[in-house]
């Protein structure tokens, strides 16, 4: 009895012990796509009006954890770690988030390099609009102001103010949106956001048309809207510098069943597509912000002389080097080679010196040789890649360069050649002299 | 404690069923609600739901030994249940649950479900007719239908079989009304129509539909119609044939009530009383009488007028300074004569350094007129001088013909920023041009002294050796001689040694300037010092010996 006893606790033992490795396969620089991403929700109806959604990102492996904005056991962060890589906020009129987080909490999150994707809507709530607000991205100050675009609504049946828009303007970027054209214009219905121009991390993935504007359909104008024509963006990404990535969208409805399957007419088109371009939005998007497309990772920076093969402490002036770095792609579950031509290092002492573009052998290598400039110092080889939808790389090594030491120069100069010759005639001379003079009568 | 049983058709004799009833019926609470057992304190309407399904089919299996009494219990508990029912907005209606289990939430679309299910089999089997209120089951089935897209595969069962159990039960059957298109164009003549059916789409009984009111927007007024419409058996719709005599387009809220023709039927189904569905009517708006002019400000008189066609591109040159004034005006007229104010009408004036400005273009009454007096916003344009492109927005939702044109540029001659003025806003910089390559930097090297041409330096050093030779030529000159130099053997070798020394050293000296180092040179030197100093003193004493002694002699 005691025998079974013991070899069952020893099963168990056995069991939880293989367990724990599995406890450790998460958000890792090694493994940079999120597993875990918490989904706070308004009305649990959301789950069920937005499950193509919810189940696409559930069949590419994320787990999702759905709980009501105002839970009370809502928590991101326990003991000091991170109990989510990934934050999903389709609240947009909650006025306080239950639980332990608050707007520091979710602002917390984002600037420990984890993911966000928030949805705002007409009438967001102030806690919804400061979050959108503290990304860099402001929304319109009337919180009642829908997008209205009079010449690119999408054309219905039972929808006459034209609030719901069929937007094409897309970026161009095939890192960000696929490297498939999305045919079909995408349906929005909701609030537009403007971008600060100074903030050069926020970008535009969705604009309005120039005849878009934000207003309240119900009521007249009398001054102009704040917000109008192409400076309305619809959905905006912002890329932080440390790589955390953050969807801003000023419509719940963009990710909803509805208009993933609705069919498309654009006013002054012809052409009806049958389905909207929303799906393929969606989901190009959100492999973008849970880091499955565009991270990137540089290993490998190696320098030597042209003849040698390891790295030399110090160079002399007017020495040829060669220069390597290798760049590495994830493709959502293992590194690829990343090519591209447009690498460049950088040889640099308070400015740069030398500036060149890598070459590349197309599986990853990139390579250059050039010759080390004649000014003296501590010199850095500095790679510094930055690219629209890719996260940014920074790379540098320090490596001093010395002038020239004294028997390194030139040995015979042919303008000294007087100079040699007034000595060497000297010599003779003298040698000629000493003959002569003892010898003479 | 819960036992599903669905077999109707089995003639199954429960003993103690009475007992049976009574034990669910000690888990019903105040509020209506069932608690699922009697360890669980947690009361779910989604039990209740069950437990109403339960009952009827107790009563369906044994009626006879039910006591009527525990029947109107049960009524009551679903008049309970119906107090607790929540309202959307729009009037629709659903039950919610208030607590979590451990499975999660059972969310409001499985709870009414359930509710109705249960209450559809209650009424079957009790065959009594239960007065619920007529608007909490329209609002229950307005809820059904506004879940548009079900989730899952059980969201879709719970709704489709609510509508079923609503749609042909015992229970009051609501009527929809729905219209297939609510935007309506007075340019197309299109017409309206109105469809009237039960939850699931099948028709309903003879019955018609008429128009009672009108509401327009923004007003409080309404006109009363009160129009039957004429109803078409091959599409199975309503039609309104023509459109009311003083309708524009523009946005509106009709009011239908449909009247069933058979008095019998009024128990059976729920007509909802007054439907109020909003309608657009959109048309065509005509734009005339467009027209662009620079104005003198005092005057008023006009330096320069284009006439404008708005249904097509423009592309206007004007000139103006800062005394003048810019004036716009166009009339709008709606398909039926009217004056129209759209909801949009913007012009807006680009700097070709992209800094923007907005204007809403007013209305007088008969046309639309906006005049920029350029004295004014001479601060708001920040003092930039320049082109600015002219773009005019016109839109509205009734408008069918919104337009967005570009009209030309004007160029404009603003007077110089005073030092205080503001600086306009930065502009957004072209995220591509942001991202894009560096270009390449090359090390320019310092470049190596300029030195003498080669020549020169040769012909120097031929200057140089000038004085050696002429050394040799005056040693010529001076016709010297070797005849001192001694002839006896001992001697002559020191001197021969001493002169091979001296030519040693200068020849060291040579090699030390072209690869030796000076240690090296250093010990060779004191060795051959050493030697020279041996042998120059032997020479040079025997010497000065041979000099003493021609002197002496």
């Amino acid at each position: 009895m005691a025998g079974r006893k013991f070899l069952t606790i020893s099963l168990l033992m056995l069991n939880l012990l293989s367990l724990l490795p599995l406890l450790t396969v998460s958000f890792s620089p090694d493994h940079p796509t999120d597993r875990r991403i918490l989904v706070l929700l308004d009305d649990l109806a959301l789950k069920s009006s937005h499950s193509i959604f919810f189940t696409s990102l559930q069949f590419r492996g994320f787990d999702l954890d759905f709980k009501l904005a105002d839970d009370p056991s809502i928590a991101v962060k326990r003991y000091g770690q991170y109990l989510y890589d990934g934050l999903i906020l389709f609240s947009p009129s909650t006025d306080r988030f239950g639980g332990s987080l608050d707007l520091e909490g979710v602002l917390d999150f984002v600037d420990s390099g984890h993911d966000l994707i928030l949805a705002a809507d007409v009438s967001a709530s102030d806690l919804i609009r400061s979050v959108a607000a503290e990304c860099g991205v402001d929304f319109d100050e009337d919180p009642s102001a829908m997008v209205i675009d009079h010449t690119g609504y999408s054309v219905s049946q039972i929808e006459g103010d034209h609030t719901l828009i069929a937007a094409d303007d897309f970026v161009q970027s095939d890192v960000i949106l696929g490297s498939t054209k999305i045919e079909a214009p995408v349906l929005f219905k909701g609030t537009g956001h403007s971008l600060n121009p100074g903030n050069s991390l926020a970008l535009k993935v969705l604009s309005a048309s120039s005849s878009a504007y934000a207003a309240n359909p119900a009521s007249k104008l009398s001054n102009p809207p704040s917000l109008t024509g192409t400076a309305v963006s619809l959905v905006s990404v912002v890329q932080a510098r440390n790589n955390a990535r953050i969807i801003i969208s000023g419509s719940l409805d963009l990710f909803s069943n509805r208009l993933f399957r609705s069919a498309v007419q654009k006013v002054g088109s012809s052409y009806k597509y049958e389905k909207s371009g929303n799906e393929q939005f969606v989901t190009e998007l959100s492999k973008w912000v849970f880091h499955e497309r565009g991270h990137l990772k540089a290993v490998n920076l190696k320098h030597n002389k042209v003849e040698g093969t390891e790295e030399p402490s110090m160079y002399r002036i007017n020495d040829d080097l060669e220069f390597s770095v290798e760049i590495f792609e994830w493709a959502g579950s293992s590194w690829v080679p990343y090519v591209a031509d447009d690498v460049q290092v950088q040889f640099y002492m308070m400015s740069p010196y030398v500036l060149k573009t890598l070459s590349t052998n197309q599986k990853g290598l990139y390579h250059t040789s050039f010759k080390v400039p004649d000014a003296y110092g501590v010199f850095q080889f500095k790679v510094e890649y930055q690219r629209l939808g890719y996260t940014s790389l920074s790379l540098s090594k320090q490596i001093p360069v010395r002038p020239f030491r004294h028997n390194e120069y030139e040995r015979f100069i042919t303008t000294a050649f007087p100079y040699y010759g007034a000595s060497f005639s000297m010599m003779a001379g003298f040698f000629i002299f000493s003959i002569v003079y003892l010898y003479n009568k | 404690m819960l036992i599903k049983d669905q077999t109707s058709e089995v003639d199954v004799h429960l003993g103690d069923a009475d007992r049976i009833f009574r034990s669910i019926k000690a888990l019903s609470q105040s509020d209506g609600r069932w608690r699922y057992s009697s360890n669980n304190p947690e009361s779910s309407t989604y039990a209740a739901g069950i437990a109403l399904e339960t009952v009827a089919g107790l009563i369906s299996l044994a009626s006879s030994e039910i006591d009527h009494s525990l029947v109107a219990t049960i009524k009551n508990d679903i008049m309970k249940l119906f107090d607790g029912v929540e309202r959307y907005d729009d009037g629709a209606c659903y039950f919610d649950e208030k607590f979590v289990d451990a499975h999660g939430h059972q969310d409001p679309l499985s709870a009414s479900s359930s509710v109705v299910r249960g209450i559809t089999a209650f009424a079957t089997a009790t065959e009594e007719s239960l007065n619920l209120p007529g608007d909490k089951i329209m609002g229950l089935a307005k809820f059904f239908l506004g879940v548009e897209i079900p989730g899952s595969a059980k969201d879709l069962y719970h709704q489709i079989d609510a509508l079923a159990c609503l749609g042909n039960s015992r229970v009051s059957v609501p009527l929809i009304l729905s219209l297939p298109a609510t935007v309506l164009s007075v340019s197309r003549k299109d017409q309206l129509k109105v469809r009237v059916n039960t939850v699931l789409g099948s028709s309903a009984p003879p019955l018609s539909v008429k128009l009672m009111q009108i509401f327009s927007s923004g007003s409080k007024d309404a006109s009363v119609i009160d129009q039957e419409l004429k109803f078409d058996p091959d599409h199975a719709v309503h039609v309104l044939e023509t459109l009311p005599k003083n309708i524009d387009v523009g946005k509106y809220i009709f009011s239908f009530e449909i009247s069933l023709q058979d008095p019998e039927h009024k128990k059976r189904y729920i007509t909802g009383g007054r439907t109020k569905v909003p309608i657009y009517i959109t048309g065509l708006i005509e734009v005339n009488n467009a027209e662009i002019a620079v104005l003198d400000s005092d005057i008023g008189s006009i330096e320069m007028q284009k006439k404008l066609d708005l249904s097509g591109e423009n592309d206007v040159a004007l000139l103006a300074n800062h005394l003048q004034k810019l004036r716009l005006s166009f009339q709008l007229t709606t398909p039926s004569g009217k004056a129209f104010k759209p909801h949009q009408a913007f012009l807006k004036l680009r700097h070709e350094s992209g800094v923007e400005h907005i204007f809403v273009v007013g209305d007088s009454g008969k046309k639309f007129e906006i005049i920029l007096d350029f004295l004014g916003l001479v601060e708001k344009f920040f003092y930039l001088s320049g082109k600015y492109d002219i773009q005019l927005t016109v839109g509205d939702f009734v408008m069918e013909n919104s337009f967005l044109r570009s009209l030309g540029h004007v160029e404009l001659d603003l007077p110089d920023a005073p030092e205080k003025a503001a600086r306009p806003p930065p502009q957004l910089v072209d995220s591509y041009s942001r991202y894009g390559p560096k270009a390449e930097i090359i090390h320019i090297f310092r470049s190596p002294e300029k030195r003498p041409p080669r020549e020169l330096s040769l012909a120097f050093l031929g200057f140089v050796l000038l004085p050696f030779i002429g050394f040799f030529a005056g040693l010529l000159y001076l016709r010297v001689n070797l005849k001192n130099l001694p002839r006896s053997t001992v001697p002559a070798t020191f001197a021969f040694l001493f002169h091979l020394g001296i030519a040693s050293v200068l020849l060291l000296y040579a090699l030390f300037w072209f690869k030796l180092d000076l240690f090296t040179t250093l010990k060779a030197l004191g060795i051959l010092g050493i030697f020279l100093m041996f042998v120059g003193h032997r020479t040079l004493s025997h010497l000065a010996s041979v000099s003493a002694k021609l002197k002496s002699a």
